[in-house]
């Protein structure tokens, strides 16, 4: 199919998209008290909300229990976005607030099929599990650490039912590191 | 006699006094707490490890699947065991088997249950750790293992059927 999605540009068009709104950018200012955490969270939930914007892109595209999978996954990121911004909030900081559907549809991958969709998650889940795996040890507290570990272990389930969805093994790694 | 006791004494208050000082020193006293929290992660790994090889031999899981598990928990020991000894610790021997498991290898909807509940408990126990523990290096690392039996958890939860989504 000439105008299906490459893997490779799927990746490379994910990697334009969340490098632009992820952690290629300076962490959008906060307002909270330098070294907080703010910052890092905010990266992070700008990827967050990307994550939002791609399941609600892809889900007319999916079919049967993958689309069921789909709503979940992305109310899942919903709650992970409430959370990150409540912690941002805690300390001091002002949440970095989501694009349009416009902007992001502009600059998402063009999505032709379900199996289009699923290769653009999986790209967003890894990345999330990478950012959540790297922010760690630069999180100052054990709270926003631990609230970090969370919503990772639940970013490394999401890519596990992604990898089902797609036909695989749900678990084919050892070590879960995400990928940039 | 007296003067001996004294001797003993004056000895016994300076080896407790560099006692003190070794466990004062903020470094030495985090180098320890994260051993042993590498020692508690690892006697984990292994009863995971023990469990899917149990349930192997049993036929109590998809062969394919209690052999990536049971391989994958492994690989995960190893990981730990070599964190361990960086830090000059030799892991200590295998834990004791879990009374529980061989209630658990009746049946394949019991040894599921069993294996979803003791990877709950790993992730826990790996979130926790990663609040706590004091050298940052470790942590993404152990962060890939934590996700890595929180895929676990979704891979037991389609070899019986159940919804693959759950929360931590």
């Amino acid at each position: 199919m000439a105008g299906s999605l490459t893997r490779r540009g799927a990746l490379g068009a994910a990697a334009v998209v969340l490098g632009s709104c992820g952690s290629g950018d300076p962490p959008p200012s906060t307002g909270a008290r330098p070294g907080s955490g703010a910052g890092l969270l905010n990266s992070i939930l700008v990827l967050e909300h990307a994550a939002v914007a791609a399941y609600a892109a892809g889900a007319g595209l999916l079919r049967g229990e993958a689309r069921r999978y789909g709503r979940e996954l992305e109310e899942q990121e919903r709650e992970h976005v409430r959370r990150l911004e409540e912690l941002i909030r805690g300390l001091g900081g002002t949440s970095a607030r989501p694009r349009s559907p416009e902007e992001y549809a502009r600059s998402f991958p063009l999505l032709h099929d379900g199996r289009d969709a699923l290769r653009f998650a999986r790209d967003m889940e890894e990345r999330l599990v990478r950012a959540y795996l790297q922010a760690l040890p630069k999180l100052p507290d054990a709270e926003l650490r631990s609230a970090a570990a969370e919503i990772g272990a639940d970013e490394g389930s999401h890519l596990a039912v992604i990898n089902v969805l797609r036909g695989g093994p749900a678990a084919p790694r050892a070590f879960v590191t995400g990928t940039l | 006699m007296r003067d001996g006791a004294a001797a003993t004494r004056r000895r016994l208050l300076l080896a407790a006094g560099a006692t003190a000082l070794v466990l004062a020193d903020p470094a030495a006293a985090a180098a320890r707490s994260d051993q042993d929290i590498l020692e508690r992660l690892l006697a984990r790994e292994r009863r995971l490890e023990s469990a899917y090889d149990a349930a192997l031999r049993r036929g109590r899981l998809e062969e394919r699947l209690a052999l990536a598990l049971r391989d994958q928990e492994r690989e995960h020991a190893r990981g730990i065991e070599m964190s361990l000894a960086a830090r000059g610790r030799r892991p200590s021997d295998a834990p004791e088997p879990d009374p529980a498991l061989a209630d658990a290898l009746r049946t394949r909807e019991a040894f599921a249950a069993y294996a979803l509940a003791l990877e709950g408990r790993a992730v826990r126990a790996y979130v926790d750790a990663l609040a706590s523990l004091h050298d940052g290096h470790l942590l993404p690392s152990l962060g890939a293992i934590m996700a890595s039996e929180a895929q676990h958890q979704v891979a037991l939860r389609m070899s019986v059927g159940e919804p693959l989504l759950g929360r931590v």
